[in-house]
């Protein structure tokens, strides 16, 4: 039997995991709406840091990621709406900023192959069970 | 007509090989990101300028010639390896620079300028780097050209090297032909 200790320590790591969300988010900047807050954290976890690239802004302690979350928030602040804010970082910094890319036309083969790829697949595997049956 | 419709996912295959393997070597640094400003006006902004009591206005200073605008602060350590480059285009080739200090001590600042010479026409104080990322920019040092129509023909992340001077030679001599 696992010991009541050892239980014990087990129980923390696993809460630990749950609330261990990870953000470099600072007090100081956190807005005290909790409806704009949510709306910032949002926007900022769909938001590159152009700095570490493979990071949303969000978990980025980059300066120039701070610097992009106070806008936003000011933007919210201000009563921008998101797709006013998407459009004020696209405009400076393109449609990189975007961790997702946007649905347009020279991202079109980028949306589209996995789905033909997939039904591609199938067609070719269901076409080879078909042929191994005949055997 | 199956067995050749079989095949085709092997050429594709080879398809996607050979544009990754052309991707892998030709010269290229996926982390530099095409500015989104390219061909577009210079943002406009106000600001402090660091060594004169002036009001720096964008609109005053681009629009007439040829202007060449880097980011630069003295905490960026390229800045410093780029700063002669920098100056070779204000005195060689008389081209009008304008400085953006970014959140950057303007004391130390302009102690930096004296030791290692000012190459700018004018110099705006970036404080909280709002002027930068009106301009997309995400790593200092970054130089930007802009044609005498105040539009951003070319932009490069990083420091100037003997390389990229030459590039930005060739990009201003195109400019100044094609008026």
């Amino acid at each position: 039997m696992i010991s009541k200790k050892y239980k014990i320590i087990i129980t923390l790591i696993l809460v630990n995991f749950i609330f261990n969300s990870c953000f470099a988010v600072e007090p100081s900047e956190i807005l005290k709406d909790h409806k704009q807050e949510k709306r910032a954290r949002n926007i900022s976890k769909n938001i590159r840091c152009m700095i570490c690239q493979n990071q949303n802004i969000d978990d980025s302690s980059a300066l120039l990621a701070k610097d992009l979350r106070i806008i936003i928030r000011d933007k919210i602040k201000d009563g921008k709406k998101d797709k006013e804010i998407y459009k004020f970082l696209t405009d400076r910094y393109g449609d990189f900023i975007l961790l997702k890319p946007a649905f347009k036309l020279n991202t079109l083969a980028l949306w589209i192959f996995p789905s033909i790829f997939f039904i591609f697949g199938i067609y070719i595997i269901f076409n080879h069970n078909k042929k191994s049956k005949k055997i | 007509m199956k067995k050749q419709l079989l095949k085709l996912p092997l050429l594709f295959f080879l398809i996607v090989s050979v544009i990754f393997f052309y991707l892998l070597i030709i010269e290229r640094n996926p982390s530099k990101i095409p500015s989104a400003l390219l061909d577009k006006n210079v943002p406009e902004f106000e600001a402090e300028s660091l060594l004169t009591n002036y009001q720096f206005t964008s609109s005053k200073e681009f629009g007439n010639e040829i202007v060449l605008v880097n980011f630069f602060a003295t905490w960026c350590k390229p800045c410093r390896d780029e700063h002669s480059y920098i100056k070779r285009f204000s005195d060689e080739k008389k081209i009008k620079i304008v400085g953006i200090n970014y959140k950057d001590n303007p004391e130390k600042a302009i102690q930096w300028l004296k030791e290692l010479g000012n190459p700018y026409s004018v110099i705006a104080k970036d404080k909280k780097g709002k002027i930068a990322i009106d301009w997309g920019v995400y790593g200092i040092p970054e130089t930007f050209v802009v044609n005498s129509k105040g539009v951003i023909k070319y932009r490069h992340v990083g420091p100037v090297s003997q390389k990229e001077y030459k590039k930005i030679n060739l990009i201003i001599k195109k400019i100044n032909n094609d008026k």
